[in-house]
């Protein structure tokens, strides 16, 4: 983790500005390497399905058993309404995504999620 | 049901002798445990009567992909030909831990964990070769999961058709409704792959959609 305490979570969170001009193996990278430094991410906006695959893909690839396991990753999404108002369509909102041994409880409706953290023996909430 | 099928079974057998085949590959994804080689088994059964693979109740059962050729079924006097490519389940975490509670030594658990996330990685590989996929999705369980999510997204992507599976039907807190109010756009086919139960409806499903 990259807090000086063992027991503290650090939060990043990205505007899509800062990731709108990352090829997807740049914002792929970012992603795991605050997460297996222990980091939570929270993302405006979301990664496109091949990107998520190959997250999970890379995220495989980084797992070492004893300290790395995983990721955990969800969204929040908002309706995208067409120029004339004709169709409604889902787009992410907002991506969190975290390490998977941190993220331990989550509870999720629509529009509101709901997190508990677990860091070692201490635990952070996060609503 | 059954007679019915070993009837075609032989005729299956005729029509793959005078070369009658269409190249169309239905990848099984899904979680693990959602049941894919159950019914992978249940389909190679009906259908060739021999079950494609093993299964178990430890969760990162299969570990690599199993790929059973030539498989064809028949609904409706229209015909499928297939090969069937049951696939590792797709999860983003994998902890041995959750292995040790099945029994399995330290050493082992760790092994399979290494395993799984090798699997993982073919399974996603498999995603650019299929031609169809049946998503298997435990009833019992919340089908809303970034895995599920994110292989229906690629699909879509794709263009690659697809069903979803609501598997373990037979199971009392299954509900296929809940899949059905979260994924109301595609088709939703309740089985239980483990007692054949709705299989019929399903090879009705995958002829109208693969054929």
């Amino acid at each position: 983790m990259d807090s000086t305490e063992s027991n503290a979570l650090k939060m990043d969170f990205l505007s899509s500005d800062a990731l709108k001009n990352r090829t997807s193996m740049e914002k792929i990278s970012l992603i795991v390497e605050k997460v297996k430094a222990g980091d939570l991410l929270v993302m405006e906006g979301g990664l496109t399905p091949s990107e998520e695959a190959e997250l999970i893909e890379t995220t495989m690839r980084e797992i070492d058993i004893e300290n790395f396991v995983g990721i955990d990753i969800y969204t929040l999404e908002k309706d995208k309404i067409s120029f004339f108002g004709l169709s409604k369509k889902k787009t992410i909102g907002i991506t969190i995504i975290g390490p998977a041994n941190v993220m331990k409880s989550v509870k999720k409706k629509s529009n509101f999620l709901s997190m508990i953290a677990n860091l070692g023996d201490s635990g952070a909430s996060l609503h | 049901m059954r007679k019915f099928f070993k009837r075609s079974f032989f005729r299956n057998i005729f029509n793959k002798l005078i070369g009658k085949d269409k190249k169309l590959k239905i990848g099984l994804y899904g979680h693990p445990n959602s049941g894919k080689t159950t019914l992978a088994n249940t389909m190679t059964s009906d259908w060739l009567g021999k079950p494609i693979g093993l299964i178990s109740e430890i969760p990162h059962e299969t570990r690599r992909v199993y790929r059973q050729e030539r498989v064809k079924i028949e609904y409706d006097g229209v015909e499928l030909d297939f090969d069937i490519v049951d696939t590792p389940g797709i999860a983003t975490k994998i902890d041995y831990k959750n292995f040790l509670e099945f029994g399995l030594s330290e050493e082992e658990a760790k092994e399979r964990a290494k395993e799984a996330t090798k699997g993982i990685i073919e399974a996603i590989k498999w995603l650019d070769d299929v031609t169809g996929v049946l998503l298997v999705v435990d009833a019992t369980q919340d089908p809303l999961t970034q895995a599920n999510i994110t292989i229906m997204g690629n699909l879509e992507a794709r263009k690659i058709p697809f069903l979803i599976v609501a598997n373990k039907i037979d199971l009392p807190e299954a509900s296929a409704d809940r899949i059905t109010s979260v994924f109301p756009q595609h088709t939703v086919v309740p089985v239980s792959a483990l007692h054949g139960e709705n299989t019929g409806d399903l090879y009705q499903a995958m002829v109208d959609k693969f054929n």
